[in-house]
């Protein structure tokens, strides 16, 4: 990074976080706090909820999915406009409705305190991981291609993230998801043009959706069903219709944004606009991928993307040959590569056989280092390759969509341990004013347990898969109880706590047997529901 | 803690008079993206199987 590029990132982040903390100005109540008072519009809703989603895992993880393994996992969120519906139409009136703070607030009112506290401790545990997780996986990558110590990196983070949500509560956090969102895209529609401009004259861009499509890049949809494969049609609409009404239904950091719309009908809207647009943009972004690939056959991409494991391989006896490999691997793939574009025989088998010599070359070099790269191949184009100025904006939108995820995080960490822990259990009849000063000192300490997690949690993989496999372990519970709640009316309290036991019991038994991480919701859901049922039925039979 | 509810008020949505209109209009599109992504995914496919 250049002169220019630190300072428009550090001119980015001071502008993003004063902006949060005007947003956010005159949080002097609980209410205000946590729900904005309820006053957010159905846009802000939105664009916050596609924000928290589209964090810097997107950006780094998201598109590197698809240069390594193609498109296929879009298909990962073909179940959430589903979701979205089902929620719009059952969990936003019914919150709304309940006057609650937190979703596990409506579970005592429901069914009882034990209830409550469980998911309440469930959903501390998984989204306490989630959030250091969030603050891990981008900071190990920014402080290598900032240079920076990663846990001066994880400092700087946490501590602007604690700043803006300690002092502005969940409007400061809002409203800042919604302008990061529009940076998320202007910096997205950059590098995918700098992407197209980036290919050869005699190369038009369908000609890169041919190579691209003849590297198995295009793999939007998968018809083929198979219980081992992540992401296909069926895994994408049932497993993911199931994680993402968990997660939007269940999981406080999201319900706690259409909590504060200003009607039922805006919360609905927000959702909405969340199912229309979620499915296109991260379609786009996975393109993005793919013709980053593309550009990658023409230009000869570094043997190893991350830059510390590449100085690693540089400095062993083996990097000679390595590279030798590499070099003449890649120009056997760039001249198959030609061969495609004008229908020559046998191109494609060439490809691919070069392809294979070169994925074989890189793997050699990431044993040496021990090293997975996935994480650094758009940040390595991006500063690359992209022109200066431009850089230091991607990066510093990088850097605050990480921020916008964990500021979510925290807060609604904050929110659950006050509400359904330090007043329902410790502190019953303070006055506001005292829950409010509580509610800061929760953000502080959660902003806290994120970095120092962060700091110790290290060599995740596909961040993106990381992030959504440690959910899943604990959505199918949560969610199996508020379907109970919702549409049981029968279900007794006993019979919702024993139902989440044996749901999670359920789902980590399930991950001892695959890996396919989607149907641990549809497992644990299924087995909350129908053994809360069975004991519902069996108490109502003994009275 | 001070009441946490200004309003629950419900409303119509903007446009289709319904919400559950809306609800099938957003099937409906889920299921032309679906549609649009399937009919890419065949038209770029290699054309031996990877």
């Amino acid at each position: 990074m250049r002169a220019l590029d630190w300072a428009v990132m550090f001119a980015w982040l001071v502008f993003l976080v004063s902006y949060g903390l005007w947003r956010g100005r005159g949080s002097s109540s609980t209410q205000e706090f946590m729900l904005a008072s309820k006053t957010m519009p159905w846009y802000a809703m939105g664009l916050s909820i596609i924000a928290t989603q589209a964090s810097a895992i997107t950006f780094i993880s998201t598109t590197a999915q698809a240069y390594v393994d193609g498109m296929r996992f879009v298909q990962f969120y073909f179940g959430l406009p589903l979701a979205m519906v089902i929620l719009s139409a059952t969990a936003v009136p019914i919150f709304h409705r309940a006057k609650v703070y937190t979703a596990y607030e409506y579970l005592e009112h429901r069914f009882d305190a034990k209830t409550r506290l469980l998911v309440t401790v469930i959903f501390l545990i998984s989204r306490g991981l989630g959030a250091g997780l969030a603050l891990s996986a981008p900071a190990i990558v920014l402080s290598v291609v900032l240079g920076w110590p990663f846990r001066v990196t994880i400092l700087i983070m946490g501590g602007l993230v604690i700043l803006y949500t300690a002092l502005g509560g969940i409007k400061a956090v809002t409203w800042a998801d919604v302008l990061q969102m529009a940076m998320i895209m202007l910096a997205l529609l950059i590098a995918f043009g700098v992407a197209i401009w980036m290919l050869p004259p005699d190369i038009s861009f369908f000609n890169a959706l041919k190579l691209a499509g003849a590297a198995g890049k295009l793999n939007a949809v998968t018809t083929t069903f198979d219980w081992n494969d992540r992401y296909n049609i069926w895994s994408g609409l049932i497993g993911g219709m199931f994680l993402a009404l968990a997660y939007f239904g269940t999981d406080q950091s999201q319900v706690q944004r259409y909590l504060t719309g200003k009607s039922i009908g805006q919360s609905r809207l927000g959702l909405i606009l969340t199912a229309l647009a979620k499915v296109p943009m991260q379609f786009f972004i996975l393109f993005i991928g793919a013709m980053v690939f593309v550009v990658f056959l023409f230009v000869r991409p570094p043997l190893v993307f991350q830059p510390v494991a590449m100085e690693q391989v540089q400095a062993s006896s083996q990097y000679a040959a390595l590279e030798s490999r590499y070099e003449q691997a890649f120009d056997q793939r760039q001249a198959a590569a030609r061969g495609i574009v004008s229908s020559a025989p046998d191109a494609l088998r060439d490809f691919r056989a070069a392809q294979t010599n070169l994925d074989a070359a890189r793997a050699d070099a990431l044993n040496l280092s021990g090293a997975n790269d996935t994480n650094y191949i758009f940040l390595s184009f991006v500063t690359r390759y992209l022109p200066v100025g431009i850089v230091g904006l991607v990066v510093a939108v990088i850097f605050t969509a990480a921020m916008s995820a964990i500021s979510g995080e925290i807060n609604s960490l904050a929110t659950v341990t006050v509400i359904d822990i330090y007043k329902r259990h410790m502190a019953k009849d303070s006055p506001d004013s005292h829950y409010l000063w509580a509610s800061r000192v929760a953000t502080v300490f959660w902003g806290i347990y994120a970095m120092v997690f962060a700091s110790t949690a290290t060599g995740f993989g596909a961040l993106i898969e990381a992030v959504n496999q440690v959910g899943s372990l604990f959505y199918g519970g949560m969610l199996g109880v508020f379907v109970l709640a919702f549409f049981v009316k029968r279900c007794t309290a006993t019979g919702a706590f024993v139902g989440v036991l044996a749901g999670e019991a359920a789902i980590f038994t399930t991950a001892r047997f695959t890996g396919a991480f989607l149907w641990y919701n549809v497992v644990g859901c299924l087995v909350v529901v129908a053994v809360g049922w069975c004991i519902s039925l069996v108490q109502a039979r003994n009275k | 803690m001070t009441d946490p509810q200004r309003t629950v008020a419900d409303e119509p949505p903007p446009f289709l008079g319904t919400w559950k209109r809306i609800y099938i209009l957003v099937v409906i599109y889920l299921a032309c993206v679906i549609g649009l992504f399937y009919w890419f995914t065949k038209s770029f496919a290699p054309s031996s199987p990877i």
